[in-house]
């Protein structure tokens, strides 16, 4: 199935040899704890090669039984199904599977939440948090116009990292007891393959454990990805896990890559005093946006900022400050490979991306190669082997197939795997699966984007139209003196179908919604337009982009919200 | 009310450092006045399509460039009189011939000066965009200043070649925002024009204007202007310092930087720059954890202020407002101009007799003063001039009377403008509509910020004498008392009881001297006790 996603993040096989145009593609950690995923397809696709199970009913016996399509013998497992990886994936996938009557395992290394509530989109959140307010209480304009006053606003960086921190602690426990409460075994341990359908797990220097199950998903994540030539002491040259934990507020920051994770650090920074130099290794800051988008969002978020920016540059070495010496970045002309500046800041932080946390899952044992540390998969989130082949029982989601590096994209996918070993065919609809970047104001969006569309249009022979609406136009934005913002609708004229939508303005992330679930269900144009939005609220902003869209098809007569309801 | 919008347009144009071809949407009475293209000056190309001279239609103003026409203005007094539709007014002789070569059809948009204190704009949108056609009186770029946001209207007819300052972007008064063609023909060299020459330029002719801003602009492509440049010897500048340094024109290379490993902070810029540290956007107050018991530690890390007593205990902290904080920037600013006092004792009883008579007529005491100090200030216009830069006299050619009003938590200084010509009647209603706008908070910059003289009473409360400061950017303040009744022996040795108040005017020294503001006080007593000049 092919799709083009909204954000260039397609298949690892397309990814640029040079270790710094990587992070444009992989540099995409959004989080959500969304226990159903937004899209779903069905097809009529036969599952003949699998397993298929007659009994949904699974009791609490230790060994089950089921039958094996490959061998058809019958033969016990310890579990239905083991899923390696305690991260947001790991965790929609456990519950689903509960939910679908299977007994679960799910071994976890470390800590439960994985990247995204330990050291990414949730602690992440929180300083977001604080930085929306900090900005808005030193906003004298925008509180001025307010009618509030107020006198110079401070902070307790220990107080800001200590929310952050709280938050993540928070979640974690959440999530560790739902899954506790449903009954998902959570086995402590490095998990790895040893076979088809057998895993051993341990900590290190303890004897392993076996433990066999129907079906296995990896769900092991991924790790912040740093180019060579760049020494992180954790320090003054950090990564997201060590900036997320606000250990010092430098007063200049060097953020290598433009993209989510930089772009959001940049908004924390900035709000807390820093100064920001960006180090892009493309041409243009925020890579990957719409460009209209990007455009409004670089007037936003960068230019009006204590921000400047070297593009088309590699940061290719890259030393902590040490010996009375501040950081030093040596910048390299990503074109003609030439030695182009040197940048003397206080601290960098490496925000080019995540690469796959795959090392040591035993994927030798059964014949897998990773690429570039990426499991292959297919659409369905089947591994696939060195020779090509699907390796029955063994599927993997998240970042560590690198399909869609977003969280709620890898709990989507777990969810699709369960739906299919549960003997339902499912095929996640990634194009409805939406983004979001948390900056102030945020930026969301969902399937394609313009070029793309056009793109796409122009091979397969239909139209492209786009709709805009301003939040300048939004009650509710206005009221909140937040009227800077754009949602774009990009959309088939003839025939009302949703292609992509991109907001940038207050709550964004919020908005997207209305969008991607259209697209997920298929739903058009002139039929989404008759939906009634609450007035005044910001949703009225994809109201009006829907209705000013002018579609050809009318209204479908069965459409549901048409009905009349009776009081 | 027409001459009086005439003036109103005259000081929008004058408060500008540089030509401005574009009007800003100040007041609606402005722009639907029919006068308003009385504004619009210099279309060189209308040269040769200039009909003869005819008597009504004579507009010889339209030949002059926006170049000569403050210097020109100014030289020539205000004309007096406008006809209502056609305007025969002003005549720029000298300039004319001189402009006749300037032959080019493409002009820039400069950032408009939008209030007196304001030293630059942020574009908040473009109105229009690159290569839309515009007509004259369409609204092009809505701008913010220090204190609003503006419409800004062109007065040409052309095409929006080029954009030179993009929209969430700032630019000092007086720069190049946008390139207007003529044709479509000229739009490629308005664009070559246009990336020659950064925001931050300014205008290629010869500008008659005082502003003396140390302008080194560095000639980088506008959008690589916020990347560094690849200079050969290594200046470290933090991303914030080299914005404040663009847009304050300060040439990097001149500064030397005090922070962390040499390198140039946003406070250097400020400091070789020399203006008072932005008020907003400054990066928030680290508070430093509260540590009593570890004194050593010298934790205290930004820039600390300097060492305050430590808060009474009980006391509040309430910031200005931004009217109070404009205030404590203007009395601080004072500080650099070198003043002097000359007090003067005026009889006042006439006055006060004529007040009674006029009172029924919606008459007030400000207008008499007003009218007072402004037929004074006629007489010695050297009393009615300012300073702007340490090496000039600026001689205002409109007597415009500031009076101090204490509103509700704050200080503005209403203008009466033209206080010399309007009549006894029409200044006391416009000061009343003045007052009405000012507590309501809806005075236009040019309507507080035009002042070129102030008068600030405090007679009323029994205050019988005091020292007013000299408010930025006008030569002399009065400081009016109260009248008392006092006695008097006068040269035959009869004792006899007049009113008697003191006037106490502040007036800067660089171009006021002692004798100047004498003469002055002479006549403005002579007129207070001769009133009846006043009602003519």
């Amino acid at each position: 199935m092919h799709y083009s996603p909204a954000l260039s993040f397609s298949q690892p096989t397309s990814l640029p040899t040079t270790n710094y145009a990587f992070h444009s593609h992989v540099d995409l950690r959004f989080c959500g704890l969304r226990r159903q995923p937004s899209g779903f397809s069905f097809s009529t696709h036969s599952a003949s090669t699998r397993v298929s199970l007659s009994t949904p009913a699974r009791g609490h016996s230790n060994k089950i039984s089921a039958s094996s399509g490959n061998n058809g013998t019958p033969k016990s497992f310890d579990y239905d199904l083991i899923i390696i990886g305690a991260g947001v994936g790991g965790h929609g996938a456990a519950l689903h599977a509960v939910e679908k009557g299977l007994k679960t395992a799910i071994i976890e290394g470390d800590v439960v939440g994985g990247t995204c509530v330990n050291r990414g989109c949730v602690p992440s959140k929180a300083l977001l948090a604080v930085s929306g307010r900090m900005r808005e209480l030193q906003n004298e304009h925008h509180m001025k116009a307010l009618g509030l006053q107020v006198s110079a606003a401070g902070y307790d960086r220990q107080a800001v990292a200590d929310h952050a921190n709280n938050l993540a602690s928070k979640i974690r426990s959440n999530l560790t007891n739902s899954m506790k409460a449903l009954g998902v075994d959570i086995l402590t341990g490095f998990g790895t393959i040893v076979g088809p359908q057998k895993v051993k797990y341990g900590k290190v220097g303890f004897t392993d454990t076996t433990v066999t199950a129907k079906d296995i998903i990896i769900a092991t994540g991924s790790v912040p990805f740093v180019p060579k030539g760049i020494e992180v002491d954790g320090k003054t040259v950090i990564t997201s896990d060590h900036a997320l934990k606000l250990e010092f507020v430098p007063d200049w920051v060097a953020i290598v890559g433009s993209g989510y994770i930089g772009l959001e650090f940049s908004d924390v920074y900035t709000a807390l005093g820093s100064e920001v130099t960006f180090i892009e290794a493309l041409d243009q800051l925020m890579p990957g946006f719409d460009p209209e988008i990007g455009k409004l969002a670089q007037r936003v978020l960068i230019n009006p900022r204590k921000i400047d920016y070297h593009t088309g540059v590699f940061a290719t070495k890259i030393t902590p400050a040490r010996d009375g010496k501040p950081v030093i970045i040596e910048l390299t002309d990503a074109k003609t490979k030439e030695h182009k500046d040197t940048l003397e800041v206080d601290a960098a932080l490496i925000a080019t991306g995540r690469a796959p946390f795959t090392n040591g899952l035993g994927l030798e044992n059964i014949n897998v190669a990773t690429q570039r540390g990426f499991v292959p998969v297919d659409g369905r989130m089947r591994v696939i082997d060195a020779n090509g082949n699907l390796v029955p029982h063994l599927y993997c989601i998240g970042d560590a197939n690198g399909k869609m590096m977003l969280a709620h994209a890898a709990s989507a996918q777990g969810i699709s795997v369960v739906e299919q070993v549960t003997g339902r065919d499912h095929v996640l609809n990634h194009p409805s699966v939406p983004a979001a970047c948390f900056t102030h104001p945020e930026i969301s969006m969902v399937g394609l984007t313009e070029p793309q569309a056009r793109e796409k249009a122009e091979k397969e022979g239909f139209e492209v139209s786009i709709a805009k609406t301003s939040f300048k136009a939004n009650t509710k934005a206005l009221a909140e003196n937040e009227g800077e913002g754009l949602a774009k609708l990009i959309y088939n004229p003839d025939n009302g179908e949703i292609l992509g939508v991109h907001i940038f303005g207050l709550h964004a992330a919020d908005l997207i919604h209305e969008a991607s679930n259209a697209m997920a269900l298929g739903t058009r144009i002139q039929d989404i337009k008759f939906a009634v939005h609450a007035h005044p609220t910001l949703s009225e902003v994809l109201d009006e982009l829907f209705k000013s869209a002018k579609v050809k098809a009318p209204a479908s007569t069965s459409s549901p919200v048409s009905e009349p309801v009776s009081a | 009310m027409q001459t009086e919008l005439v003036a109103q347009q005259f000081l929008v144009f004058s408060a500008a450092p540089s030509p401005i071809p574009l009007l800003y949407s100040l007041h609606p009475a402005i722009l639907h006045s029919p006068l308003k293209s009385f504004a619009f000056f210099c279309c060189p190309q209308f040269l040769t399509s200039i009909p003869p001279p005819s008597k009504k239609m004579d507009s010889p103003f339209l030949s002059n460039t926006t170049l000569s026409f403050s210097s020109s203005f100014s030289s020539s007094p205000l004309p007096h009189l406008f006809p209502s539709v056609s305007f025969s007014p002003v005549r720029f002789k000298s300039t004319q011939r001189r402009i006749l070569t300037v032959r080019s059809k493409i002009r820039e948009i400069f950032m408009p000066a939008l209030s007196s204190t304001m030293t630059e704009g942020k574009i908040v949108s473009w109105v229009k965009s690159e290569g839309d056609v515009l007509s004259k009186g369409e609204s092009v770029v809505v701008v913010e200043s220090d204190k609003a946001d503006m419409d800004v209207e062109t007065f040409y007819d052309g095409i929006l070649a080029a954009i030179v300052v993009g929209e969430g972007e700032t630019a000092p008064v007086g720069a190049a925002i946008g390139i207007l063609a003529e044709t479509e023909d000229e739009i490629a060299e308005a664009k070559a024009k246009a990336t020659s020459k950064p925001g931050a330029s300014t205008p290629s002719a010869p500008a008659p204007t005082a502003a003396s801003t140390p302008a080194h602009p560095k000639s980088t492509p506008a959008n690589a202007a916020q990347t560094v440049a690849e200079g050969r010897r290594k200046t470290v500048v933090t991303p914030y310092a080299k914005k404040l340094a663009k847009q304050h024109k300060v040439d990097i290379e001149s500064v030397v930087g005090t922070g962390p490993y040499g390198r140039i902070t946003p406070e250097d810029i400020v400091a070789a720059a020399g203006i008072s540290p932005s008020k907003t956007n400054e990066g928030p107050a680290v508070v430093v954890e509260a540590r009593p018991a570890a004194p050593t530690k010298a934790t205290v890390v930004s820039s600390a202020p300097p060492i305050l007593p430590p808060p009474v205990p009980g006391s509040t902290t309430v910031p200005f407002t931004t009217m109070q904080a404009a205030v404590s920037k203007n009395m601080v600013e004072s500080l650099s101009v070198p003043t002097f006092r000359v007090g003067y004792p005026v009889t006042t009883d006439a006055l006060d007799a004529l007040y009674e008579k006029v009172k029924p007529k919606g008459v007030t005491m400000t207008a008499l003063l007003a009218k007072a100090a402004a037929m004074a200030l006629v007489q010695h216009p050297v009393v009615n001039s300012s300073c702007k830069d340490g090496k000039s006299f600026t001689y205002n050619s409109n007597v415009n009377i500031a009076v101090a009003v204490a509103i509700n938590g704050g200080l503005i200084t209403p203008v009466l403008q033209d206080a010399d010509k309007l009549d006894l009647y029409l200044l006391s209603q416009k000061w009343k509509e003045l007052v009405e706008k000012a507590r309501a908070k809806q005075l236009q910059p040019q309507e507080y910020n035009s002042g070129t003289f102030t008068l600030s009473n405090l007679g009323m409360f029994g205050v019988d004498k005091f020292d007013a400061i000299l408010p930025p950017g006008q030569g002399g303040i009065m400081a009016v008392g109260a009248s008392k009744p006092t006695v008097v022996a006068d040269a035959d040795g009869f004792f006899s009881v007049k009113k008697k108040m003191l006037v106490n005017v502040t007036a800067d020294h660089r171009i006021i001297y002692g004798a100047d503001l004498a003469a002055f006080l002479q006549t403005f007593s002579k007129i207070v006790e001769n009133p009846e000049s006043l009602t003519l």
